[in-house]
């Protein structure tokens, strides 16, 4: 009996490494090739710096995209630049997002930073006022682009009238839905609240719910919560009032109606493009950089985007980030790397390739983004698509509307009280 | 040195004693010597950033003057703040209750493992070997593990829907399953530990006691309660404590598995600390939090010296 159920056990420890061994061994194989392609175009570089012995000058560029294709694409840019302006290198280190914001912090205190940051549109005005970013005002008003850029990036660069950084490429929020769930069970593509209600039900059925969003206690579970509490009318700053309440009601609804699975609140936007690709969820809120990741994950998927459900208004939330220039000894090569990404070629390129809306009017003018009948939604978004803050404590305001959104959802609590909760948090946060 | 001391005191004869102290006086200084170099190496990469934690609970530090600009002397305000928000409060509850629990479990069954294990039989060797591997992978890999499996649609729901054991449980975004989630995967982790540990403690009893208790009529229960666990006794409050230790301070797999969500529900006070300072950037907040987790673990690594040397004051 004994060594039976010692077995048993055995039996269940195993199968149960099996999963995680072979999750290990991606993650390593990933690393690994994104080493090696480092070191090996590292290498490359070195033989040609002993050719000319001039002394070039090295940057460090920091970025958190994940996968060896976008560092690849990140690679690419700094290389590109490299060969313009043979006496400067930029090498770019990846760092994951868990870690990030922590190794900047850490590396503040301790002066051991790069040159060139990759930073989150939102924490743009945090990290300046932490002193992490140079201040660019008089370099980017010499600039003849300047006056290229959508309003919503650009002001995201600026704290207190001073440019910190330059966007390096937007993203916003729409709708996705599956073409074939939806004519199966007879519904149109809903454009108000009311009817993403009563489709959402209609397309519940089966194992299959109707939408799905990403709604975890952090940034991206505010980033997707934006988009309805703008379209109720509220604003980051004004969420106590009846628009609020109703924007987080709405989505509890959803929940309680069974037309969206409680485990939202644990899903990343990743998360929520796998659910929607392998045909667990018939719609869902997600950005254009899930374009190119559903064309590998379901290449036969046919689906169509649309703008986020209205209440009052259409809204979008701006995503994306910028090139924060780092307050050091190479602020101005930093700052003629980052007008060379957002020269136009360059940005028609990297923006095409990952799966960035450029922040550039002329660029998004390309037949590429305003021809596509995907793309073009997007690009309608960026006209009225909210930057987060900026303020330089974002990173609490959004904590308090995104516990309030987790709340509402579990039922714990009325949308009104969570709403007002969260009001009173953010008056605290900004002094009010 | 302590139990020196103590013997010292009960040595009746005052010349001895005389003796003996000079004799100690030598010693003392050789050994001050000795322990320099570790003491140094503790003051530095120890004492520090714990003195300099707590004087930045002290101030105002927060992202606006983290690089430049005055940084306020705001006393015990930081603290203030903690406990009238409540997250806290909140946190330590649930780092107790989690602690407790995985303690408990993992000690139980670490036990019944080492028992099963203690015997001979076929594969013992080799099965014991194969157990340490949940206490060899990394926490991260454990706890994406665990997150898949404890799902909405993972197999945990899928296997009871199939064996009809239940219905359908959201498990980590529903407060009280999250914690129990977190516990069933840190005991997993934990099991082996407790496992080794006692299975040493097992073969330091000599055999001929149990044989004793045999003739003397001793049924199996009565060896285990009247033998075994009091004579593992000193492998016990070690691993009490170790384990203690290493629960308390959980971090890894919480950011993973539940980033402390539902809503604070399974936020634990390393995750709390960490968020304050790295996700919120209220440093000095931060720092306040981890210097209450600090002073309760020390007062846990005291009461576990007290119990150590009471022990050996009994036993000498």
């Amino acid at each position: 009996m004994r060594k039976m159920a010692a077995g048993l056990i055995m039996a269940a420890l195993v199968t149960g490494l099996v999963g995680c061994g072979s999750s290990d061994k991606n993650d390593n194989g990933s690393t690994e090739t994104a080493s090696k392609t480092d070191s090996s175009t590292a290498a490359a570089t070195d033989s040609t710096a002993k050719t000319d012995t001039a002394e070039k000058t090295k940057l460090t560029l920091w970025f958190y995209f994940e996968g060896k294709e976008r560092f690849d694409k990140i690679k690419a840019l700094t290389d590109g630049y490299t060969a313009q302006n043979p006496n400067v290198e930029i090498e770019p280190v990846f760092i994951p997002f868990a870690d990030f914001k922590k190794k900047l912090s850490v590396g503040l205190a301790a002066s051991d930073l790069p040159d060139i940051v990759v930073i989150d549109n939102p924490d743009t005005a945090a990290y300046a006022a932490m002193g992490l970013f140079a201040d660019i005002t008089d370099k980017v008003n010499a600039w003849p682009d300047k006056d290229q850029f959508f309003p919503g990036p650009w002001s995201s660069t600026i704290l207190d009238g001073k440019q910190y950084a330059i966007p390096l490429g937007s993203n916003n929020l729409a709708l996705f839905y599956n073409e074939k769930m939806l004519s199966d069970a007879g519904v149109t593509p809903p454009t108000t609240w009311d009817e993403l209600r009563t489709t959402a039900k209609a397309l519940t059925k089966d194992g299959v719910t109707g939408l799905g969003i990403a709604a975890p206690g952090n940034e991206e579970g505010t980033f997707q919560f934006l988009p309805w509490l703008l379209s109720a009318g509220a604003a980051f700053d004004q969420v106590g009032g009846a628009e609020g309440a109703k924007a987080y009601g709405f989505l509890a609804d959803l929940v309680k109606d069974g037309s969206m699975s409680k485990d939202v609140i644990n899903w990343t936007q990743a998360d929520v493009m796998k659910q929607f690709a392998s045909g667990k969820i018939a719609m869902m809120i997600n950005g254009p950089w899930q374009l190119p990741e559903l064309a590998t994950n379901a290449p036969d998927l046919k689906y169509g985007i649309a703008l986020v459900p209205k209440d009052k208004q259409f809204s979008s939330v701006l995503g994306g980030e910028n090139l924060g220039i780092v307050n050091g000894k190479h602020v101005d090569e930093a700052v003629d790397f980052a007008m060379y990404v957002e020269s136009p070629e360059v940005l028609k390129n990297f923006a095409q390739g990952f799966g960035y809306f450029p922040a550039r009017k002329d660029v998004a003018a390309d037949p590429y983004w305003a021809d596509n009948e995907q793309l073009k939604v997007f690009a309608d978004n960026m006209n009225y698509a909210q930057p987060r803050g900026p303020h330089p404590k974002w990173p609490e305001i959004s904590n308090a509307l995104s516990e309030a959104l987790d709340k509402t959802l579990l039922g714990s609590g009325s949308a009104e009280d969570n709403a007002k909760e969260a009001q009173a948090k953010i008056d605290k946060i900004l002094g009010k | 040195m302590c139990v020196h001391a103590i013997t010292l005191h009960r040595t009746p004869n005052a010349m001895n004693r005389v003796v003996k102290a000079l004799l100690r006086r030598h010693q003392t200084i050789t050994g001050y010597v000795l322990v320099l170099p570790a003491l140094i190496y503790m003051l530095f990469f120890v004492g520090y950033p714990i003195i300099d934690n707590f004087r930045l609970s002290l101030l105002d530090v927060n992202v606006m003057n983290v690089s430049h600009g005055e940084q306020p002397y705001v006393g015990l305000q930081n603290y203030r703040d903690l406990f009238e928000e409540g997250i806290l409060v909140t946190s330590i509850v649930n780092t107790m209750i989690y602690t407790a629990a995985c303690i408990v479990l993992q000690f139980i069954i670490g036990l019944a493992f080492a028992l099963l294990f203690s015997k001979s039989f076929r594969f013992a060797q080799r099965l014991r070997g194969f157990i340490m591997i949940s206490w060899l992978l990394p926490a991260t890999i454990t706890a994406m593990m665990y997150k898949f499996m404890f799902s909405g649609d993972g197999v945990v729901n899928e296997l009871m829907t199939q064996l009809h054991l239940g219905s359908h449980v959201d498990w980590l975004v529903t407060p009280v399953p999250a914690m129990i989630t977190l516990i069933i995967a840190n005991t997993w982790i934990g099991i082996p530990f407790n496992m080794i540990l006692l299975t040493t403690g097992l073969t330091t009893i000599p055999k001929d006691i149990y044989e004793s208790a045999s003739i003397d009529g001793a049924n199996a229960l009565q060896k285990f309660v009247r033998l075994t666990l009091p004579l593992l006794k000193p492998a016990i409050y070690s691993l009490l404590v170790l384990g203690f230790i290493y629960t308390f301070k959980v971090f890894e797999l919480v950011l993973i598995a539940t980033h402390g969500g539902p809503v604070n529900a399974t936020q634990m006070m390393s995750t709390y600390a960490y968020k304050l300072s790295f996700e919120l950037f209220k440093f000095s907040h931060g720092a306040a939090a981890a210097n209450v987790m600090f002073v309760i673990l020390f007062m846990v690594g005291v009461l576990y010296l007290w119990m150590v040397r009471r022990e050996e004051v009994s036993s000498s």
